[in-house]
């Protein structure tokens, strides 16, 4: 019994960071803490939009950047598309709008990191609260 | 359909963005988001009033730091070039 109590608490972590992943802020609305989610749903889909105008999807390449690659898929595993188009070099980008492109989409892919993060625990968090441990 | 293709479009060739002073104002948007991610996962409870003070008090704080630690690198490297 206690043995599938822990399995299902383990499957609801993984769910979370996994949904925190997949839509930023969506962990939150799991965990039913709307006004989370809509903050950071509107203010990393925002910064990452803005790193991808100013620097156009170009920016999003795993094999000539890969450490911002990294970062940048943190955001989304949807991020893996854009950089599956962009990778033939089709979208050429140089100079300073490359380098604010990378860091406003890099960035606001750490950010998703720290809120997956944070997801995660307070999921433990809860669960630990409500078994009374 | 126009408008969307127009949108996507605008996403496929970069900016121009000049090498200059005013481009360090990218800074400020960053900062402001940073800010408020920040600030969405350490409140305990999130009201209007509260996280708009908090949120506003690092980012000012993190603009001020940014400013500080330019001066004094441009001092700095002004006292070494002189």
């Amino acid at each position: 019994m206690e043995r599938r109590s822990k399995e299902n608490h383990a499957l609801f972590l993984l769910t979370a960071g996994l949904l925190a992943w997949l839509i930023p802020g969506a962990g939150y609305f799991l965990l039913k803490e709307k006004k989370r989610a809509v903050i950071i749903f509107a203010t990393i889909t925002l910064t990452f939009c803005t790193g991808l105008y100013v620097g156009s999807i170009g920016v999003i390449d795993p094999v000539a950047s890969k450490p911002w690659y990294v970062a940048q898929i943190m955001n989304s595993p949807m991020v893996a598309i854009l950089g599956h188009i962009s990778a033939g070099g089709g979208f050429p980008v140089y100079g300073r709008p490359n380098e604010v492109g990378h860091i406003y989409t890099g960035i606001a892919g750490l950010l998703n990191l720290l809120c997956i993060v944070n997801t995660v625990y307070l999921a433990h968090q809860r669960r630990a609260e409500r078994s009374g441990d | 359909m126009a408008a969307v293709a127009f949108v996507i479009a605008s996403f496929t060739a970069p900016q121009e963005l000049g090498t200059n002073p005013q481009s360090m104002f990218m800074l400020l948007p960053l900062t402001a988001a940073i800010a408020v991610i920040y600030k969405a996962t350490k409140l305990p409870t999130i009201t209007a009033g509260n996280f708009i003070k908090e949120t506003t008090a690092l980012f000012g704080s993190i603009v001020i730091f940014i400013i500080i630690t330019a001066l004094t690198l441009y001092t700095l490297a002004w006292l070494i070039t002189q």
